[in-house]
């Protein structure tokens, strides 16, 4: 069993509650099993008896992770608790016990195809290729990440391979990436080519400040957590000309509406629509623009309330510019 | 219970129709995370591959209707309710026992009003206390209340186990924090305690439900103290070449009428090991740190004069910096690994007592522990302080205990009740601030005597059909 690849985090999570506070399903749906102690002590359960695999109640509860990172960033050792779940989700994948949902969206996502056009010797992969004139740029959507995180690690590999060789073909050195969990996902993997997050690269391009505005820096679960919390979105805004609020009650809740999960709101819609509400309540009345690193965290605070202003990184250092 | 079966089924819906469909689990992994709260029992079961009872039900309610019509429906059933906070106590108050509604509080999380004219907070009691001092932070204000299950615990399980915090010498422990309650009756009834604390109008129901850990009802609002931020907080430790010096020290400290924030004393043995392994001091000794808070010109005087007792005593400075390190690193010392874990069986055997039989308490638990279970350390640190005594943390950690789940949890069992048995007769209590619940429910009766009586007596009185987290306190079981 893969999860036995983390008896650290099984052992360290099942009986510690001293994150539980971080958990942002937990804090929506409050409930033990919400929490990594609860997902520890389910993976605990599976892992000396592996019958309870096929325990529905089990894997709903492990697909209903959210995997911010926040409790792992939290934590003073930084126990794995995210990497425990996706090591059970891959045991369910390999035992053909994964949800029905799931592995219709695993069956959508093994689609994918990658494309590059254009002419230069950097590669851009991302929503806004007109921001970066001097580069060619690679289309499709997930490179992988989406299936590694349902469990599907063959089918990743596959999609990534294919990225990979559209990669090679461009013969581009360096690899802009604007959505963060494709970051995450493509930081360590491509040999030869080097993979810089979009603010890095913007923000080592130059900008000019632009006219003062206030706005929201909502967090990345990739960049903060995952990614080992990199200054460079926040340098980015600030010397665009943003001058950055506090938000929510402390800083280091997740307020990334399920980006860890990548395709949090395809798998939990009803859920994910409650991790929206929370922020959409944390912002008050009062109008505020909110900026993201995560155009997929764009399109889920916009789905589930088309008011709310939020913006990508990207979107809004163009949004001052011009 | 049998689930699926007519009644079963019945209860179930009724249950929906009081706090709705998807406020109601039933499900294995809901009934996983609550049949296992932080006591060491359920731990070690789970480890060893037993299963330790899980509830029928697991039921959110969203207000003080909600609860009460959850109680209307167990009196009608005669079924256990157990209320459940974050489920991270260490006594199994919040386990249920046999089977039943466990009451999961967390939903109900509102901060309602801040009064800053009283310096209050109205919230309900379901939040999290570090969600709850975020809030209160975000208004200006701190509750000053910092457990080590700050992260972990919800308010209302502070306030039935009356819990406390690092800075307790000087904002006191949960029931000195607190104004007033409102409390769901075993019956149903939602009622409220009187709105201050101090009155001469009848004995204080406030009190009453305070450390009753769900036996006498359920809490559902609370009224708190906060404080201002204060302007300055220092730190100052020192090392003394005993544990006996050190004590010396920090009662005068007290009785002085010093009004430190927090002292904490570690005996020669936990400064041996955690204070080294957590906070990298590799001395032998015993490490006193204390801090100040406040205007900052009050803070230096009265550190300085703290200070002045110390220096007068055979002492090692250890300096500001050593007193500070302590302070940004309090809550270390329980998370993985620096925690003791499962398969380790440990134990706090915390007490309180007497600045005059403190010493003796620690050395009767110390000896009993050491004479009779050499297979365990025993390490301690006192944690609370007031003007008249002192809290002992006293711990057994036993690295290796019998692989037979029964005979482990047996030795467990006997290590706690010679050790709470022995700090009794020296002048300590049960407990200090982790609660009875199941763990120590059979001492009650002994360590309060004939009084144990008017306990029984309310307790029969209020919860008849005594649906109430049965089973713990001492307090009868179900059937019984």
């Amino acid at each position: 069993m893969h999860i036995k690849n983390h008896l650290d985090a099984i052992n360290a999570c099942r009986f510690c509650f001293m994150c539980r506070h971080l958990d942002p399903v937990g804090n929506v749906t409050f409930r033990e099993a919400d929490t990594p102690r609860g997902r520890a002590l389910i993976c605990d359960r599976m892992r000396m008896d592996a019958a309870n695999l096929k325990n529905a109640d089990f894997i709903e509860t492990l697909y209903r992770s959210a995997l911010s990172a926040a409790n792992r960033f939290h934590c003073v050792s930084h126990y794995d608790e995210t990497g425990l779940v996706l090591e059970a989700r891959k045991d369910i994948v390999e035992a053909g016990l994964a949800p029905e949902r799931v592995t219709a969206l695993a069956k959508a996502l093994e689609k994918a195809s990658f494309a590059v056009k254009g002419k230069g010797s950097v590669l851009y992969f991302g929503e806004k290729p007109e921001l970066y004139p001097g580069c060619k740029v690679i289309t499709g959507k997930d490179a992988g990440k989406a299936l590694e995180v349902l469990g599907f690690a063959d089918a990743s590999k596959a999609v990534f391979d294919k990225f990979a060789k559209a990669v090679e073909a461009s013969k581009c050195k360096t690899l802009v990436v604007a959505e963060p969990s494709a970051y995450d996902f493509l930081k360590d993997k491509l040999a030869g080519v080097k993979v810089v997050h979009c603010a890095e690269y913007v923000l080592a391009a130059g900008v000019k400040a632009g006219r003062a505005r206030k706005a929201v820096y909502l967090e990345s679960d990739f960049l903060k957590n995952y990614c080992g919390n990199p200054s460079a979105p926040r340098d980015l805004l600030k010397k665009a000309g943003y001058a950055l609020l506090p938000f929510g009650t402390n800083s280091e809740e997740s307020y990334a509406v399920g980006e860890g999960a990548v395709v949090y709101d395809e798998l939990n819609p009803a859920l994910c629509e409650q991790l929206c509400k929370r922020v959409y309540s944390l912002s008050g009345t009062k109008k505020t623009l909110f900026i993201t690193a995560s155009a997929t965290v764009r399109d889920t605070l916009k789905k589930y309330n088309p008011k709310f202003e939020i913006i990508t990184l990207e979107e809004a250092v163009a949004l001052l510019q011009a | 219970m049998t689930p699926k079966n007519y009644l079963y089924e019945m209860i179930r819906s009724e249950l929906t129709w009081a706090v709705g469909d998807e406020h109601v689990q039933t499900n294995d992994a809901d009934k996983l995370g609550h049949s296992i709260d932080y006591y060491w029992v359920p731990e070690c079961w789970h480890d060893r591959g037993e299963k330790p009872t899980p509830p029928d039900f697991v039921v959110h309610p969203g207000n003080a209707q909600e609860v009460a019509e959850v109680l209307k429906i167990a009196n009608t059933h005669k079924i256990p309710v157990i209320p459940w906070g974050g489920g991270s106590g260490s006594q199994g108050g919040a386990l249920p026992i046999y089977g039943g509604i466990v009451l999961d509080m967390k939903r109900m999380n509102k901060v309602l009003a801040i009064d800053p004219v009283s310096m209050t907070v109205t919230v309900e009691v379901g939040i999290n206390t570090q969600h709850l001092e975020w809030e209160v932070e975000k208004a200006g204000y701190s509750t000053m209340h910092f457990p080590a299950s700050i992260a972990c615990a919800t308010l209302g399980g502070f306030i039935a186990h009356r819990g406390t915090g690092v800075l307790s010498t000087k904002y006191g422990k949960i029931e000195d924090m607190i104004m007033s309650l409102e409390v769901v009756t075993p019956t149903g009834e939602i009622i409220n305690t009187l709105p201050v604390p101090r009155h001469a109008s009848g004995p204080a129901l406030t009190e009453l439900y305070l450390g009753s850990e769900g036996t006498l009802g359920v809490v559902t609002k609370a009224v708190m103290k906060i404080h201002p931020i204060p302007e300055a907080r220092k730190f100052h430790a020192f090392l003394f070449k005993t544990m006996h010096d050190a004590m010396v020290a920090g009662s005068k400290i007290m009785t002085s009428r010093l009004r430190p924030c927090v002292i904490r004393l570690y005996d020669e043995t936990e400064t041996a090991k955690l204070i080294k392994r957590v906070l990298g001091i590799d001395r032998k000794g015993a490490y006193l740190v204390f801090g100040f808070d406040g205007p900052e010109k009050i803070v230096d005087l009265e550190l300085e004069e703290a200070c002045k007792i110390c220096r007068a005593l055979d002492h090692e400075d250890l300096g500001t910096e050593a007193g500070q390190n302590w302070w940004d690193h309090r809550y270390k010392f329980f998370y993985p690994p620096f925690m003791f874990h499962v398969p380790q069986a440990f134990g706090t055997l915390d007490t309180v007592a007497t600045f005059a039989n403190i010493e003796k308490v620690y050395w009767a638990m110390k000896n009993v522990v050491q004479d009779n279970f050499p297979q365990a350390t025993f390490i301690g640190h006192f944690s609370h302080w007031y003007d008249w005594g002192c809290m002992l943390y006293a711990r057994f950690i036993i690295d290796e205990p019998p692989k037979d789940p029964n005979e482990a949890v047996a030795l467990y069992n006997r290590i706690w009740d010679m050790a709470i048995r022995a700090a009794i007769k020296e002048g300590g209590v049960i407990n200090e601030h982790h609660g009875v619940g199941l763990k120590l429910g059979r001492i009650m009766r002994d360590l309060y005597g004939p009084a144990f009586k008017v306990l029984e007596s309310i307790k029969k009185t209020l919860d008849p059909n005594n649906i109430m987290n049965p089973g713990k306190m001492g307090l009868p079981g179900k059937g019984e």
